[in-house]
């Protein structure tokens, strides 16, 4: 159990949302940067999944993201080299490599998402939005499994009754069909149970609550609210020019006024909010430890 | 007050002519354990089923059923809803959601509760049922034991006054079943919950109920407290079998007037009225073995690579002729054993061999035709049409030992538990077996259709059919089979002649050995005791 495995899961997906979707929509090179850092830290300290692995694939799309970009856009007056009669360009290689760490930094983001996120989470945060559609698929998670159980039971009673003709594909074909059609009288019938089951426990009897066992603590809010506050401010600098960059048909210059600036500030800020949170855990046991 | 009142209550389903059930009256008290007894058909689910608005069937209704004084139709959605709860049999069909503690919340949701107040009432429920360890697992991740405490955890959590439990026991395995049927017991001692409920395992439920309710052709046969109702319907054949072991000896030897209910009211009665000078009946003689019907030796298997062998080098012979049952406890690996005999799975080392020859080499289906055949435990998996009559349609069923000409016309699904078994029965019995596999054949059946269900196993043995039965009921294995073996961890650890093999076993054996044990040797059966107490009479 990590630390940001116990904060809301409503916190955490706002928390993704923002610091994924601004990496998203900027190029600013600064911001990627900042970016990439945050997510690949976040990832290493969270230990999740196979790292070289993942590490090794990351760098290749970058270096192959790169390197395609120029190949196709010959755009910027720094000419490189000319190759089978195309100019590359240095303007066309910098705009790859910006959008190869865009790519790149999402895709970590999203690893460490999906490893907090769990799929019971997911639901939960579907329900927020509509409860019913979320009860549907909790009940379809639990039907699928069970129907398919009760058709390889049933396929394997058939076999030890000898329906099964060996190399004879025909007859194997409509086997399986008869299987699949009672499979149906299966489950309409077995809906019947369930539904008196609902039923029984006064399903529709009258405005229905969604339990969640997930709790919103200080901790949570403290989260959702710098989640917010960060993303509002990089929002605002971006929505009012601040963070404009060009590639073509030169590479911008970074001026640092005082927009620029203060929007690297939150951004950085925010990008690197989850690991602060997990280190600061992770010190916080050994303290703990320390002290036994 | 009562807390129940059943008044006059009559019902017809549509487009039937005789009645489901005619004039039935009683009342349950508040905190009572009330059983409700009767044969496949007597009409005890539809009695059930008319105790509950939400789940009551469409039909011609006369009379009345009250609770606390009130008519049922004039409670409120809400009251009606979560003041009675509801159990049914079938652990899997009756949850709703993937998750343990959705599970436990959903009724609670529909309460309209927030989500404090359903935590807390969960985490309660959750700590009283001891589900703690498995809250965060999936539901199908569970147990057929562990699904039924679920089901009746998430009733309880809307903190019912009266629990209504259809057949609760009768798909688990009896360590399970005790297991669910202490917890019912507990909550009714406990929080003086009115239990009503349908139920065959009447040797552990009947000694713990107040009250009995018979039914018979969809009336009242007999009604009251638990002993004076047992002694009323002991007289009556046909409800003699459902009685326990004890009641049963006590019919038999008509001796003393106080009746006996549970194994430790019996040993006191035996005991106490009966002389010890005969130890034992006279040894059964075994058979000389014939030729060999199946032959496992030294058979591993396991489901994948990584997980743990199901079969541990599993060795035993089954003779030409005989009836072997073969008991053990849940995921011992019983049913994988019949389905390596029946070629559905390969073991990756050992052989083997049916009737003399190695599974692999009968090639083209040769092994289901005239040779052996499989009924699984979940007969409803041998069904695949949509009326009786088709289902037997390319079945020959002339030599059949029962008649299922009454049930032609009806859904296979529509036939209670034992016209099921009969039907699947009939269906693998058209492949003509020499080898006859059966697993848990006894599954939620009543103690009558078992016995006739033993009956056909008899008359098939008699036919020259070799049986082999994986079951949990020792009670049924005690009356049917020649030998007995005991299953654990993959493989038979102790295999003997019926009797001996009974008589050795200390807990895993019938209520009349248990009851009989140290006076004398081997009774292990209701008959074997009879005959054993009339040899040696009534202390003088």
């Amino acid at each position: 159990m990590k630390a940001l495995d116990s904060f809301n899961p409503l916190a955490v997906f706002v928390y993704f949302m923002a610091s994924a979707g601004i990496a998203m929509f900027s190029m600013d090179p600064v911001i990627l940067l900042l970016s990439m850092l945050g997510a690949v830290t976040l990832f290493v300290i969270r230990r999740e999944g196979r790292q070289t692995g993942t590490h090794l694939f990351s760098l290749f799309l970058f270096l192959t993201l790169t390197v395609i970009n120029p190949l196709f856009q010959h755009n910027g007056r720094t000419v490189l080299f000319v190759l089978n009669d195309n100019p590359i360009t240095l303007e066309a290689l910098l705009y790859g490599a910006d959008a190869a760490a865009m790519v790149v930094s999402v895709l970590y983001w999203f690893r460490s998402f999906s490893s907090i996120i769990t799929s019971d989470k997911l639901l939960y945060l579907f329900g927020l939005l509509s409860p019913k559609p979320a009860l549907m698929i909790s009940m379809a998670l639990r039907f699928v499994p069970l129907f398919r159980m009760q058709a390889k039971r049933t396929d394997m009673a058939q076999r030890a009754l000898g329906k099964y003709k060996e190399d004879n594909a025909i007859d194997f074909i409509r086997m399986k069909l008869s299987v699949f059609s009672i499979m149906v009288s299966w489950a309409l019938e077995n809906g019947i149970i369930t539904a008196d089951s609902m039923a029984a426990r006064g399903y529709g009897t009258g405005r229905r609550t969604c339990f969640s066992p997930y709790k919103f603590r200080p901790q949570d809010a403290l989260l959702l609210g710098l989640s917010l506050m960060l993303a509002g401010a990089v929002g605002a600098a971006m929505a009012l020019g601040g963070l404009e960059f060009a590639f073509y048909p030169t590479v911008s210059k970074i001026s640092p006024d005082f927009l620029r600036l203060a929007a690297y500030i939150a951004y950085a800020l925010l990008s690197f909010l989850p690991a602060t949170i997990e280190i600061g855990d992770a010190l916080k046991w050994q303290y703990l430890r320390s002290r036994i | 007050m009562a807390i129940l009142e059943i008044k006059d209550l009559s019902f017809t389903y549509p487009k039937q002519g005789i009645s489901a059930l005619s004039g039935v009256s009683f009342e349950i008290e508040k905190g009572d354990f009330a059983l409700l007894c009767g044969a496949t058909g007597s009409g005890k689910s539809t009695l059930m089923r008319l105790l509950k608005r939400e789940i009551r069937p469409l039909g011609e209704l006369k009379g009345e059923v009250r609770f606390e004084g009130k008519s049922i139709d004039e409670l409120s959605e809400r009251d009606s809803a979560f003041r009675v709860g509801f159990v049914t049999q079938k652990p899997e069909q009756q949850t709703v959601t993937d998750k343990v503690w959705h599970e436990l919340a959903f009724g609670l949701e529909n309460l309209g509760l927030r989500s404090d107040e359903i935590r807390r009432r969960v985490a309660e429920m959750a700590c009283f049922f001891g589900i703690e360890g498995w809250f965060d697992k999936k539901v199908s991740e569970l147990s057929g034991g562990q699904k039924q405490l679920l089901n009746l955890a998430s009733v309880m959590v809307m903190q019912p006054d009266v629990l209504l439990l259809d057949e609760p026991t009768a798909q688990l395995d009896p360590i399970a079943a005790s297991e669910f049927i202490a917890t019912v017991v507990k909550l009714n001692r406990e929080l003086s919950l009115t239990v009503l409920m349908i139920e065959h395992r009447l040797e552990e439920a009947l000694p713990v109920c107040d009250k009995l309710i018979f039914l018979k052709d969809g009336a009242l046969y007999a009604f009251g407290e638990m002993r004076s109702c047992v002694k009323s319907i002991m007289r009556d054949s046909e409800f003699l079998n459902y009685l326990p072991a004890a009641v049963r000896i006590f019919a038999a030897v008509e001796h003393g007037s106080a009746c006996p209910v549970t194994v430790n009211e019996g040993r006191k009665y035996i005991e106490a009225g009966f002389d010890d000078s005969i130890k034992s009946l006279p040894e059964r003689e075994t058979p000389a073995h014939g030729s060999t019907a199946l032959e496992f030796k030294d058979v591993w298997f396991r489901y994948e690579r990584n997980s743990g062998d199901v079969l541990r080098g599993l060795s035993f012979t089954l003779w030409e002729g005989e009836i072997l049952c073969v008991l053990g406890g849940n995921g011992s690996g019983k049913s994988t054993m019949l389905a390596c005999a029946a070629g559905l799975h390969k073991p990756y080392s050992g052989r083997i061999n049916v009737f003399g020859k190695r599974i692999k080499d009968y090639k083209n289906q040769m092994l289901y035709k005239n040779c052996l055949a499989l009924m699984p435990q979940d007969v409803q998996t041998v069904f695949l049409r949509n009326s009786v009559r088709e289902e037997l349609e390319d079945c020959d069923i002339s030599a059949l030992p029962f008649d299922l000409a009454p049930y032609y016309d009806m859904h296979p699904y529509d036939l209670s538990g034992g016209q099921q078994q009969l039907l699947a029965l009939a269906k693998v019995l058209s492949c003509k077996p020499r080898l006859l596999m059966l697993d848990e054949p006894t599954k939620g059946l009543d103690a009558n259709t078992k016995a006739e269900f033993a009956a056909i196993i008899r008359k098939l043995k008699a036919a020259g059919v070799t049986i082999l039965c994986v079951t949990h009921d020792v009670e049924f294995a005690s009356q049917l089979a020649d030998r007995a073996a005991m299953f654990f961890l993959g493989e038979i650890t102790s295999c003997d002649e019926t009797r001996r093999f009974f008589a050795a076993n200390s807990f895993y054996t019938t209520s009349v050995s248990r009851m009989t044990r140290g006076r004398y040797e081997n009774a292990v059966t209701v008959e074997d005791a009879v005959a054993l107490l009339k040899l040696n009479g009534v202390r003088k």
